[in-house]
Protein backbone atom coordinates (compact mmCIF):
# COMPACT_ATOMS: atom_id res chain seq x y z
CA UNK A 1 0.00 0.00 0.00
CA UNK A 2 3.09 2.63 0.65
CA UNK A 3 4.00 2.09 -2.80
CA UNK A 4 1.33 3.38 -4.26
CA UNK A 5 2.64 7.22 -2.96
CA UNK A 6 5.35 6.24 -5.08
CA UNK A 7 4.47 5.16 -8.28
CA UNK A 8 1.67 8.40 -8.41
CA UNK A 9 5.24 10.44 -9.30
CA UNK A 10 6.83 9.99 -12.77
CA UNK A 11 9.66 7.74 -12.43
CA UNK A 12 12.48 6.72 -14.87
CA UNK A 13 11.94 2.77 -15.04
CA UNK A 14 15.67 1.94 -13.41
CA UNK A 15 15.61 3.98 -10.31
CA UNK A 16 17.25 3.07 -6.98
CA UNK A 17 14.17 2.87 -5.20
CA UNK A 18 12.81 0.06 -7.52
CA UNK A 19 16.47 -2.11 -6.97
CA UNK A 20 15.55 -1.10 -3.43
CA UNK A 21 12.17 -2.35 -3.11
CA UNK A 22 13.11 -5.59 -5.20
CA UNK A 23 15.66 -6.29 -2.77
CA UNK A 24 14.24 -5.28 0.15
CA UNK A 25 12.63 -8.69 1.43
CA UNK A 26 16.35 -10.54 1.32
CA UNK A 27 17.58 -7.75 3.22
CA UNK A 28 14.05 -7.75 5.85
CA UNK A 29 15.94 -12.24 6.41
CA UNK A 30 19.45 -10.88 6.10
CA UNK A 31 19.08 -8.15 9.00
CA UNK A 32 18.51 -10.79 11.29
CA UNK A 33 20.72 -13.54 10.30
CA UNK A 34 23.55 -10.65 10.32
CA UNK A 35 22.78 -9.79 14.34
CA UNK A 36 22.40 -13.53 15.11
CA UNK A 37 26.29 -14.04 13.29
CA UNK A 38 27.45 -11.10 15.36
CA UNK A 39 26.16 -12.07 18.88
CA UNK A 40 27.73 -15.33 18.25
CA UNK A 41 31.13 -13.78 17.50
CA UNK A 42 30.69 -11.71 20.28
CA UNK A 43 29.70 -14.15 22.68
CA UNK A 44 26.37 -12.89 24.32
CA UNK A 45 24.87 -16.13 23.00
CA UNK A 46 25.25 -19.63 23.34
CA UNK A 47 27.29 -20.54 20.60
CA UNK A 48 26.65 -24.55 21.32
CA UNK A 49 22.61 -23.77 20.98
CA UNK A 50 22.78 -20.82 18.46
CA UNK A 51 25.90 -21.55 16.48
CA UNK A 52 26.12 -18.83 14.20
CA UNK A 53 24.62 -18.90 10.41
CA UNK A 54 27.80 -18.89 9.01
CA UNK A 55 29.20 -22.05 11.15
CA UNK A 56 25.91 -24.13 10.02
CA UNK A 57 26.15 -23.24 6.25
CA UNK A 58 29.78 -24.55 6.55
CA UNK A 59 28.44 -27.78 8.52
CA UNK A 60 26.08 -28.10 5.82
CA UNK A 61 28.33 -27.66 3.14
CA UNK A 62 30.89 -29.76 4.37
CA UNK A 63 28.80 -32.46 4.48
CA UNK A 64 27.23 -31.96 1.03
CA UNK A 65 30.53 -32.52 -0.15
CA UNK A 66 32.94 -35.45 -0.20
CA UNK A 67 33.93 -35.21 3.09
CA UNK A 68 31.05 -35.61 4.52
CA UNK A 69 29.95 -38.60 6.72
CA UNK A 70 29.11 -40.55 4.81
CA UNK A 71 30.19 -38.34 1.71
CA UNK A 72 27.42 -36.44 0.20
CA UNK A 73 25.23 -37.06 3.08
CA UNK A 74 23.29 -33.61 2.48
CA UNK A 75 22.28 -34.63 -1.10
CA UNK A 76 21.19 -37.96 0.40
CA UNK A 77 19.09 -37.32 2.77
CA UNK A 78 17.51 -34.48 0.14
CA UNK A 79 17.31 -36.89 -2.92
CA UNK A 80 15.65 -40.15 0.08
CA UNK A 81 12.96 -37.27 1.41
CA UNK A 82 12.02 -35.99 -2.36
CA UNK A 83 11.75 -39.21 -3.41
CA UNK A 84 9.48 -40.36 -0.84
CA UNK A 85 7.68 -37.24 -1.60
CA UNK A 86 7.19 -37.40 -5.04
CA UNK A 87 6.29 -41.26 -4.95
CA UNK A 88 3.24 -40.42 -2.52
CA UNK A 89 2.12 -37.37 -4.18
CA UNK A 90 2.07 -39.48 -7.65
CA UNK A 91 -0.12 -42.14 -5.75
CA UNK A 92 -2.31 -38.91 -4.17
CA UNK A 93 -2.45 -37.30 -7.78
CA UNK A 94 -4.03 -40.68 -9.59
CA UNK A 95 -5.99 -42.42 -6.70
CA UNK A 96 -7.13 -38.83 -5.46
CA UNK A 97 -8.09 -37.94 -9.04
CA UNK A 98 -10.23 -41.36 -9.35
CA UNK A 99 -11.95 -41.10 -6.07
CA UNK A 100 -12.47 -36.98 -7.06
CA UNK A 101 -14.30 -38.23 -10.02
CA UNK A 102 -15.98 -40.46 -9.05
CA UNK A 103 -17.72 -37.92 -6.52
CA UNK A 104 -18.35 -35.13 -8.92
CA UNK A 105 -19.77 -37.04 -11.30
CA UNK A 106 -21.46 -40.55 -10.16
CA UNK A 107 -24.02 -41.06 -7.45
CA UNK A 108 -22.89 -44.03 -5.80
CA UNK A 109 -19.28 -42.13 -5.77
CA UNK A 110 -20.88 -39.49 -3.68
CA UNK A 111 -23.19 -41.83 -1.08
CA UNK A 112 -19.87 -43.88 -0.66
CA UNK A 113 -16.97 -41.81 -0.19
CA UNK A 114 -17.79 -38.74 1.05
CA UNK A 115 -19.02 -40.41 4.25
CA UNK A 116 -15.72 -42.42 4.52
CA UNK A 117 -13.57 -39.32 3.71
CA UNK A 118 -15.47 -37.13 6.31
CA UNK A 119 -14.83 -40.01 9.02
CA UNK A 120 -10.77 -40.39 8.25
CA UNK A 121 -9.99 -36.36 7.39
CA UNK A 122 -10.26 -35.45 11.30
CA UNK A 123 -7.66 -37.76 12.02
CA UNK A 124 -4.03 -36.14 12.33
CA UNK A 125 -2.21 -37.92 9.37
CA UNK A 126 0.75 -38.46 11.47
CA UNK A 127 -1.59 -40.67 14.15
CA UNK A 128 -0.91 -43.04 11.42
CA UNK A 129 2.54 -43.74 11.47
CA UNK A 130 3.13 -46.12 14.32
CA UNK A 131 0.01 -48.04 12.65
CA UNK A 132 1.59 -47.85 9.16
CA UNK A 133 4.88 -48.88 10.79
CA UNK A 134 3.22 -52.03 12.29
CA UNK A 135 1.19 -53.16 8.96
CA UNK A 136 3.99 -52.43 6.61
CA UNK A 137 7.38 -52.00 8.00
CA UNK A 138 9.85 -49.93 8.42
CA UNK A 139 10.51 -48.69 5.01
CA UNK A 140 9.69 -46.11 2.63
CA UNK A 141 6.53 -47.29 1.81
CA UNK A 142 5.06 -46.14 5.00
CA UNK A 143 6.82 -42.49 4.61
CA UNK A 144 5.18 -42.87 1.33
CA UNK A 145 1.71 -43.88 2.47
CA UNK A 146 1.83 -40.98 4.85
CA UNK A 147 2.61 -38.35 2.09
CA UNK A 148 -0.27 -40.03 0.12
CA UNK A 149 -3.04 -39.50 3.17
CA UNK A 150 -1.81 -35.79 3.75
CA UNK A 151 -1.88 -34.73 -0.08
CA UNK A 152 -4.95 -36.87 -1.75
CA UNK A 153 -8.13 -34.91 0.84
CA UNK A 154 -6.95 -31.69 -0.95
CA UNK A 155 -6.42 -33.36 -4.44
CA UNK A 156 -10.02 -34.61 -4.23
CA UNK A 157 -11.42 -32.06 -2.59
CA UNK A 158 -10.58 -29.63 -5.44
CA UNK A 159 -11.41 -31.90 -7.89
CA UNK A 160 -14.90 -32.73 -6.70
CA UNK A 161 -14.93 -28.36 -6.91
CA UNK A 162 -13.95 -28.14 -10.05
CA UNK A 163 -16.64 -30.78 -11.58
CA UNK A 164 -18.96 -29.17 -9.40
CA UNK A 165 -18.02 -25.58 -11.17
CA UNK A 166 -18.06 -26.93 -14.71
CA UNK A 167 -20.68 -25.39 -16.95
CA UNK A 168 -23.64 -27.92 -17.45
CA UNK A 169 -24.20 -25.95 -21.01
CA UNK A 170 -20.63 -27.67 -21.98
CA UNK A 171 -21.89 -31.10 -21.44
CA UNK A 172 -25.03 -30.03 -23.63
CA UNK A 173 -22.81 -28.96 -25.86
CA UNK A 174 -21.31 -31.82 -26.24
CA UNK A 175 -23.52 -34.24 -26.22
CA UNK A 176 -25.81 -32.14 -28.71
CA UNK A 177 -23.08 -32.56 -31.30
CA UNK A 178 -23.33 -36.57 -30.27
CA UNK A 179 -19.92 -36.89 -27.87
CA UNK A 180 -20.53 -40.64 -26.41
CA UNK A 181 -19.78 -41.19 -23.04
CA UNK A 182 -16.11 -42.02 -23.33
CA UNK A 183 -15.84 -38.71 -25.30
CA UNK A 184 -17.67 -36.61 -23.05
CA UNK A 185 -15.14 -38.22 -20.24
CA UNK A 186 -11.97 -37.87 -22.29
CA UNK A 187 -12.67 -34.75 -24.28
CA UNK A 188 -14.49 -32.72 -22.12
CA UNK A 189 -14.08 -33.62 -18.01
CA UNK A 190 -10.14 -34.30 -18.13
CA UNK A 191 -9.30 -31.19 -19.86
CA UNK A 192 -11.50 -29.46 -17.43
CA UNK A 193 -10.72 -30.65 -14.00
CA UNK A 194 -6.79 -30.26 -14.93
CA UNK A 195 -6.20 -26.97 -13.63
CA UNK A 196 -8.13 -27.46 -10.90
CA UNK A 197 -6.17 -30.76 -10.30
CA UNK A 198 -2.92 -28.44 -10.23
CA UNK A 199 -4.19 -26.45 -7.76
CA UNK A 200 -5.27 -29.58 -5.84
CA UNK A 201 -1.87 -30.94 -5.73
CA UNK A 202 -0.05 -27.60 -5.36
CA UNK A 203 -2.19 -27.17 -1.41
CA UNK A 204 -1.78 -31.06 -0.67
CA UNK A 205 1.82 -30.60 -2.00
CA UNK A 206 2.27 -28.28 0.97
CA UNK A 207 0.65 -30.65 3.74
CA UNK A 208 2.39 -33.84 2.26
CA UNK A 209 5.61 -31.56 2.87
CA UNK A 210 4.71 -31.24 6.33
CA UNK A 211 3.79 -34.24 6.91
CA UNK A 212 6.72 -36.06 5.16
CA UNK A 213 9.18 -34.65 7.95
CA UNK A 214 7.07 -35.17 10.43
CA UNK A 215 6.74 -39.17 9.49
CA UNK A 216 10.82 -39.20 8.73
CA UNK A 217 11.07 -38.44 12.36
CA UNK A 218 9.10 -40.90 13.72
CA UNK A 219 9.33 -43.81 10.94
CA UNK A 220 12.58 -43.39 8.32
CA UNK A 221 15.42 -46.01 9.90
CA UNK A 222 17.96 -44.10 7.11
CA UNK A 223 18.53 -41.04 5.56
CA UNK A 224 15.58 -38.22 4.73
CA UNK A 225 15.50 -34.38 5.92
CA UNK A 226 13.04 -35.35 9.35
CA UNK A 227 15.40 -38.08 9.89
CA UNK A 228 18.81 -36.15 9.59
CA UNK A 229 17.34 -33.57 11.93
CA UNK A 230 15.91 -36.32 14.32
CA UNK A 231 18.93 -38.31 14.38
CA UNK A 232 21.41 -35.24 15.07
CA UNK A 233 19.45 -34.25 18.19
CA UNK A 234 20.08 -37.21 19.28
CA UNK A 235 24.28 -36.62 18.87
CA UNK A 236 23.31 -33.00 19.92
CA UNK A 237 24.64 -31.06 16.76
CA UNK A 238 22.79 -28.11 16.51
CA UNK A 239 24.57 -26.99 13.59
CA UNK A 240 23.13 -29.86 11.27
CA UNK A 241 19.74 -29.36 13.07
CA UNK A 242 19.01 -25.12 12.12
CA UNK A 243 21.16 -26.35 8.94
CA UNK A 244 18.00 -29.37 8.14
CA UNK A 245 15.51 -26.55 9.19
CA UNK A 246 16.82 -23.98 6.56
CA UNK A 247 16.73 -26.74 3.99
CA UNK A 248 13.13 -28.07 4.94
CA UNK A 249 12.12 -24.55 4.80
CA UNK A 250 13.99 -23.67 1.37
CA UNK A 251 12.37 -26.98 -0.72
CA UNK A 252 9.11 -26.51 0.79
CA UNK A 253 8.99 -22.91 -0.56
CA UNK A 254 10.82 -24.07 -3.74
CA UNK A 255 8.17 -26.91 -4.29
CA UNK A 256 5.07 -24.96 -3.07
CA UNK A 257 5.76 -21.71 -4.95
CA UNK A 258 7.91 -22.52 -7.82
CA UNK A 259 7.53 -26.04 -8.95
CA UNK A 260 4.20 -26.53 -8.98
CA UNK A 261 3.55 -22.71 -8.29
CA UNK A 262 5.06 -21.96 -11.92
CA UNK A 263 2.67 -24.93 -13.37
CA UNK A 264 -0.30 -23.64 -12.14
CA UNK A 265 0.52 -20.02 -13.21
CA UNK A 266 1.16 -21.27 -16.56
CA UNK A 267 -1.65 -23.77 -16.81
CA UNK A 268 -4.51 -20.97 -15.07
CA UNK A 269 -3.31 -18.47 -18.26
CA UNK A 270 -3.60 -20.96 -20.77
CA UNK A 271 -7.06 -22.71 -20.23
CA UNK A 272 -8.06 -20.32 -17.77
CA UNK A 273 -10.14 -21.83 -14.96
CA UNK A 274 -12.36 -18.84 -14.01
CA UNK A 275 -13.71 -18.38 -18.05
CA UNK A 276 -17.25 -19.58 -16.75
CA UNK A 277 -18.67 -20.53 -13.75
CA UNK B 1 -40.54 -21.76 11.20
CA UNK B 2 -42.46 -25.13 12.04
CA UNK B 3 -42.57 -24.66 15.91
CA UNK B 4 -43.81 -21.22 15.56
CA UNK B 5 -46.78 -22.00 13.15
CA UNK B 6 -47.65 -25.31 15.09
CA UNK B 7 -50.02 -23.32 17.53
CA UNK B 8 -51.68 -21.84 15.00
CA UNK B 9 -52.30 -24.59 12.28
CA UNK B 10 -51.39 -28.03 14.09
CA UNK B 11 -51.82 -30.03 11.93
CA UNK B 12 -49.87 -28.82 8.46
CA UNK B 13 -47.22 -27.94 10.96
CA UNK B 14 -46.64 -31.51 12.65
CA UNK B 15 -46.88 -32.94 9.32
CA UNK B 16 -44.29 -31.06 8.37
CA UNK B 17 -41.99 -31.28 11.43
CA UNK B 18 -42.42 -35.23 11.27
CA UNK B 19 -40.97 -35.24 7.47
CA UNK B 20 -38.26 -32.90 8.27
CA UNK B 21 -37.16 -35.43 10.67
CA UNK B 22 -37.69 -38.21 8.75
CA UNK B 23 -35.40 -36.26 6.27
CA UNK B 24 -33.36 -35.62 8.82
CA UNK B 25 -32.51 -39.30 9.80
CA UNK B 26 -33.00 -40.34 6.16
CA UNK B 27 -29.64 -38.65 5.48
CA UNK B 28 -27.68 -39.64 8.56
CA UNK B 29 -28.34 -43.36 7.68
CA UNK B 30 -27.43 -42.28 4.17
CA UNK B 31 -24.05 -41.11 5.85
CA UNK B 32 -23.51 -43.76 7.89
CA UNK B 33 -23.79 -46.82 5.60
CA UNK B 34 -20.70 -46.69 4.21
CA UNK B 35 -19.05 -46.57 7.34
CA UNK B 36 -20.86 -49.29 8.71
CA UNK B 37 -20.25 -51.50 5.39
CA UNK B 38 -16.71 -50.74 5.70
CA UNK B 39 -16.26 -51.95 9.72
CA UNK B 40 -18.96 -55.27 8.68
CA UNK B 41 -16.13 -56.21 5.84
CA UNK B 42 -13.11 -55.13 8.08
CA UNK B 43 -15.12 -57.47 11.09
CA UNK B 44 -15.46 -60.34 8.53
CA UNK B 45 -12.10 -60.04 7.06
CA UNK B 46 -10.44 -60.67 10.30
CA UNK B 47 -13.09 -63.51 11.27
CA UNK B 48 -12.40 -65.32 8.36
CA UNK B 49 -8.89 -65.30 8.59
CA UNK B 50 -8.49 -63.18 5.74
CA UNK B 51 -6.57 -60.30 7.93
CA UNK B 52 -4.11 -61.51 11.00
CA UNK B 53 -5.94 -60.68 13.45
CA UNK B 54 -2.42 -60.07 15.59
CA UNK B 55 -2.05 -56.97 13.01
CA UNK B 56 -4.92 -55.81 12.01
CA UNK B 57 -7.57 -56.13 14.97
CA UNK B 58 -11.31 -56.18 14.10
CA UNK B 59 -13.79 -53.20 15.06
CA UNK B 60 -15.03 -55.31 17.69
CA UNK B 61 -11.61 -55.99 19.28
CA UNK B 62 -11.04 -52.34 18.87
CA UNK B 63 -14.02 -51.86 20.83
CA UNK B 64 -13.72 -54.15 23.62
CA UNK B 65 -10.22 -52.49 23.59
CA UNK B 66 -11.98 -48.78 24.42
CA UNK B 67 -14.33 -49.93 26.43
CA UNK B 68 -11.18 -51.65 28.80
CA UNK B 69 -9.36 -48.19 28.61
CA UNK B 70 -11.97 -45.98 29.40
CA UNK B 71 -12.43 -47.96 32.60
CA UNK B 72 -15.58 -48.89 33.41
CA UNK B 73 -14.23 -51.69 35.25
CA UNK B 74 -12.69 -50.08 38.15
CA UNK B 75 -14.36 -46.41 38.25
CA UNK B 76 -11.59 -44.10 39.95
CA UNK B 77 -8.89 -44.48 37.06
CA UNK B 78 -9.37 -44.07 33.46
CA UNK B 79 -6.32 -44.23 31.65
CA UNK B 80 -8.16 -42.90 28.46
CA UNK B 81 -9.66 -39.88 29.81
CA UNK B 82 -6.75 -39.13 31.64
CA UNK B 83 -4.62 -39.18 28.11
CA UNK B 84 -7.51 -36.86 26.35
CA UNK B 85 -6.99 -34.32 29.63
CA UNK B 86 -3.70 -34.21 29.39
CA UNK B 87 -3.60 -33.54 25.15
CA UNK B 88 -5.86 -31.42 25.56
CA UNK B 89 -4.59 -29.03 27.85
CA UNK B 90 -1.17 -28.76 26.16
CA UNK B 91 -2.98 -28.21 22.88
CA UNK B 92 -4.81 -25.21 24.62
CA UNK B 93 -2.34 -24.11 26.57
CA UNK B 94 0.04 -23.72 22.95
CA UNK B 95 -3.03 -22.45 21.28
CA UNK B 96 -3.66 -19.42 24.49
CA UNK B 97 -0.22 -18.70 24.13
CA UNK B 98 -0.02 -18.73 20.08
CA UNK B 99 -3.09 -16.32 20.25
CA UNK B 100 -1.37 -13.73 22.90
CA UNK B 101 1.38 -13.56 20.79
CA UNK B 102 0.22 -13.64 17.14
CA UNK B 103 -2.83 -11.56 17.62
CA UNK B 104 -1.11 -8.25 19.14
CA UNK B 105 1.79 -8.97 16.85
CA UNK B 106 -1.10 -9.04 13.82
CA UNK B 107 -2.26 -6.06 14.62
CA UNK B 108 0.87 -4.06 14.92
CA UNK B 109 2.38 -5.38 11.65
CA UNK B 110 -1.47 -4.83 10.02
CA UNK B 111 -1.27 -1.71 11.02
CA UNK B 112 2.08 -0.18 10.57
CA UNK B 113 3.54 -0.42 7.34
CA UNK B 114 6.87 -0.35 7.82
CA UNK B 115 6.88 -2.77 9.92
CA UNK B 116 5.05 -5.13 7.94
CA UNK B 117 7.44 -4.64 5.16
CA UNK B 118 10.34 -5.52 7.30
CA UNK B 119 8.75 -8.34 9.04
CA UNK B 120 6.53 -10.26 6.52
CA UNK B 121 9.40 -11.67 4.60
CA UNK B 122 10.75 -13.58 7.85
CA UNK B 123 7.10 -14.55 8.12
CA UNK B 124 6.08 -15.69 4.65
CA UNK B 125 9.63 -18.43 5.21
CA UNK B 126 8.56 -19.62 8.84
CA UNK B 127 4.91 -19.95 7.23
CA UNK B 128 5.57 -23.02 5.37
CA UNK B 129 7.65 -24.92 7.85
CA UNK B 130 6.38 -27.95 9.71
CA UNK B 131 6.55 -26.91 13.47
CA UNK B 132 7.54 -30.24 14.06
CA UNK B 133 10.78 -30.06 12.27
CA UNK B 134 11.51 -27.36 15.11
CA UNK B 135 11.56 -30.56 17.53
CA UNK B 136 14.95 -31.42 17.30
CA UNK B 137 16.02 -28.39 19.07
CA UNK B 138 13.72 -28.19 21.77
CA UNK B 139 14.59 -32.01 22.25
CA UNK B 140 18.57 -30.58 23.13
CA UNK B 141 17.30 -27.33 24.73
CA UNK B 142 14.57 -28.50 27.58
CA UNK B 143 14.63 -32.56 27.11
CA UNK B 144 11.62 -34.90 26.58
CA UNK B 145 8.99 -32.70 28.47
CA UNK B 146 5.78 -30.98 28.80
CA UNK B 147 7.93 -27.38 27.67
CA UNK B 148 9.13 -29.20 24.38
CA UNK B 149 5.58 -30.09 23.30
CA UNK B 150 3.85 -26.89 24.04
CA UNK B 151 6.70 -25.24 22.15
CA UNK B 152 6.27 -27.01 19.15
CA UNK B 153 2.69 -26.56 18.92
CA UNK B 154 2.75 -23.16 19.75
CA UNK B 155 5.33 -22.69 16.55
CA UNK B 156 2.43 -24.58 14.87
CA UNK B 157 -0.23 -22.83 16.00
CA UNK B 158 1.25 -19.22 16.02
CA UNK B 159 1.88 -18.16 12.24
CA UNK B 160 -1.50 -19.20 11.05
CA UNK B 161 -3.10 -16.85 13.40
CA UNK B 162 -0.35 -14.16 12.89
CA UNK B 163 -1.19 -14.39 9.38
CA UNK B 164 -4.75 -14.51 9.20
CA UNK B 165 -4.28 -11.30 11.49
CA UNK B 166 -2.70 -9.39 9.42
CA UNK B 167 -4.46 -10.25 6.73
CA UNK B 168 -8.02 -9.05 8.54
CA UNK B 169 -6.21 -5.97 9.44
CA UNK B 170 -4.96 -5.07 6.25
CA UNK B 171 -8.36 -5.53 4.01
CA UNK B 172 -10.03 -2.61 6.32
CA UNK B 173 -9.91 -0.24 4.03
CA UNK B 174 -8.26 3.19 4.87
CA UNK B 175 -11.19 5.15 4.38
CA UNK B 176 -13.37 3.10 7.28
CA UNK B 177 -10.81 4.40 9.00
CA UNK B 178 -10.63 8.11 7.69
CA UNK B 179 -14.48 7.76 8.60
CA UNK B 180 -14.27 7.28 11.65
CA UNK B 181 -11.30 9.30 12.90
CA UNK B 182 -12.96 12.55 10.85
CA UNK B 183 -15.71 11.76 13.26
CA UNK B 184 -13.58 12.15 15.94
CA UNK B 185 -13.77 8.81 17.34
CA UNK B 186 -10.94 7.72 20.05
CA UNK B 187 -8.12 5.33 20.00
CA UNK B 188 -10.71 2.79 21.52
CA UNK B 189 -13.54 3.05 19.77
CA UNK B 190 -11.31 2.83 16.67
CA UNK B 191 -10.06 -0.41 17.88
CA UNK B 192 -13.11 -1.86 19.13
CA UNK B 193 -15.74 -0.18 16.40
CA UNK B 194 -13.61 -0.65 13.40
CA UNK B 195 -10.57 -2.50 13.17
CA UNK B 196 -11.77 -5.38 15.25
CA UNK B 197 -15.09 -6.49 13.81
CA UNK B 198 -13.48 -5.68 10.37
CA UNK B 199 -10.71 -8.33 10.81
CA UNK B 200 -12.53 -10.63 12.61
CA UNK B 201 -14.11 -13.08 9.75
CA UNK B 202 -10.35 -13.58 9.06
CA UNK B 203 -8.90 -13.54 12.44
CA UNK B 204 -11.60 -16.53 13.36
CA UNK B 205 -10.52 -18.43 9.92
CA UNK B 206 -7.14 -18.10 11.47
CA UNK B 207 -8.21 -19.22 15.09
CA UNK B 208 -9.59 -22.39 13.55
CA UNK B 209 -6.83 -23.37 11.62
CA UNK B 210 -3.64 -22.41 14.52
CA UNK B 211 -6.28 -25.05 16.69
CA UNK B 212 -6.20 -27.39 14.12
CA UNK B 213 -2.70 -27.23 13.79
CA UNK B 214 -1.80 -27.40 17.28
CA UNK B 215 -4.42 -30.51 17.71
CA UNK B 216 -2.65 -32.15 14.48
CA UNK B 217 1.32 -31.01 15.33
CA UNK B 218 0.71 -31.80 19.19
CA UNK B 219 -0.09 -35.64 18.19
CA UNK B 220 3.66 -35.84 16.67
CA UNK B 221 5.07 -34.10 18.85
CA UNK B 222 3.60 -36.33 21.79
CA UNK B 223 5.09 -39.27 20.30
CA UNK B 224 8.46 -37.95 20.05
CA UNK B 225 8.53 -35.63 23.85
CA UNK B 226 5.88 -37.31 25.73
CA UNK B 227 7.32 -39.07 28.78
CA UNK B 228 4.18 -40.62 30.45
CA UNK B 229 0.62 -39.17 29.16
CA UNK B 230 -0.93 -37.99 25.71
CA UNK B 231 -3.34 -39.49 23.15
CA UNK B 232 -0.05 -39.46 20.76
CA UNK B 233 1.86 -41.01 23.82
CA UNK B 234 -0.52 -43.62 24.12
CA UNK B 235 -0.48 -44.64 20.34
CA UNK B 236 3.18 -44.44 19.95
CA UNK B 237 3.70 -46.40 23.30
CA UNK B 238 1.54 -49.28 22.35
CA UNK B 239 3.67 -49.96 19.13
CA UNK B 240 6.07 -51.72 22.29
CA UNK B 241 3.46 -54.23 22.53
CA UNK B 242 2.21 -54.60 19.19
CA UNK B 243 -0.91 -53.22 20.91
CA UNK B 244 -2.67 -52.45 17.91
CA UNK B 245 -6.34 -52.53 19.13
CA UNK B 246 -4.99 -48.99 21.70
CA UNK B 247 -3.33 -47.79 18.62
CA UNK B 248 -7.16 -47.27 16.75
CA UNK B 249 -8.92 -46.32 19.82
CA UNK B 250 -6.21 -43.42 19.89
CA UNK B 251 -7.00 -43.02 16.45
CA UNK B 252 -10.98 -42.69 16.71
CA UNK B 253 -10.46 -40.41 19.47
CA UNK B 254 -8.44 -37.86 17.69
CA UNK B 255 -11.02 -37.87 14.84
CA UNK B 256 -13.73 -37.45 17.57
CA UNK B 257 -11.58 -34.31 19.35
CA UNK B 258 -10.95 -32.74 16.29
CA UNK B 259 -14.58 -32.62 14.71
CA UNK B 260 -15.21 -31.34 18.18
CA UNK B 261 -12.59 -28.65 18.19
CA UNK B 262 -14.03 -27.75 14.44
CA UNK B 263 -17.57 -28.10 14.82
CA UNK B 264 -18.50 -27.87 18.11
CA UNK B 265 -16.27 -24.99 19.17
CA UNK B 266 -15.47 -22.54 16.26
CA UNK B 267 -18.48 -23.12 14.53
CA UNK B 268 -21.06 -21.71 17.08
CA UNK B 269 -18.29 -19.14 17.89
CA UNK B 270 -17.81 -18.60 14.36
CA UNK B 271 -21.54 -17.90 14.01
CA UNK B 272 -21.95 -16.15 17.26
CA UNK B 273 -19.14 -13.24 16.65
CA UNK B 274 -19.25 -13.08 12.73
CA UNK B 275 -22.59 -12.56 12.34
CA UNK B 276 -23.38 -9.95 15.60
CA UNK B 277 -21.44 -7.72 14.29
CA UNK B 278 -21.56 -7.97 9.77
CA UNK B 279 -25.15 -8.05 10.31
CA UNK B 280 -25.13 -4.83 12.14
CA UNK B 281 -22.42 -3.26 11.34
CA UNK B 282 -21.05 -3.99 7.71
CA UNK B 283 -18.27 -2.20 8.59
CA UNK B 284 -15.14 -1.69 6.16
CA UNK B 285 -14.57 -3.93 2.51
CA UNK B 286 -13.98 -7.14 4.55
CA UNK B 287 -12.89 -8.99 1.32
Amino acid sequence: MSIDVHSARPANPISLRRIFDSIQPMIAIAIPLLIWEAAGRMGWINTFLFPPPSQIAHTIWVQAGPNGHPPGAILMHVGRSLYRFLSGLALAIVIGTAVGIAIGMTRWGRLIFTPLISAIMPVPTLAWTPILLLLVGLDDRTTIIIVFIAASFEVIYTIVVGIEMMSVKVFWVARSMGASRQQIFWKVIIPGILPYLITGTRLGSGFAWRALIGAEMLAASSYGLGFMIYDASEYMSMDMIYGGIALVALLGYFIENVLIGRLEAATTSKWGVNVER
Amino acid sequence: MSTSNSSALPGPGSAHARMATTIHIVSLLRFLAPIVAMLLVWEFCVRTGLANAAILPSPSMILVRGAELLGFSHADHSPLISHILYSLVRAMSAFILGCMVAIPLGFLLGLNAFAYRWVSPIISLMLPLPALAWTPIFLVIMGQSEATIVWVCFLGAVFPILYATIQGVRSITKQSLWVVRSMGARRRDIFFKVLLPGSLPALMAGLKLGMAHSWRTLVAAEMMAALSSGVGFMIFSARTYMDVSTMFVGIVVLAVIGMTIEHGLFGPLEKMTVRRWHNTGRVGGSR
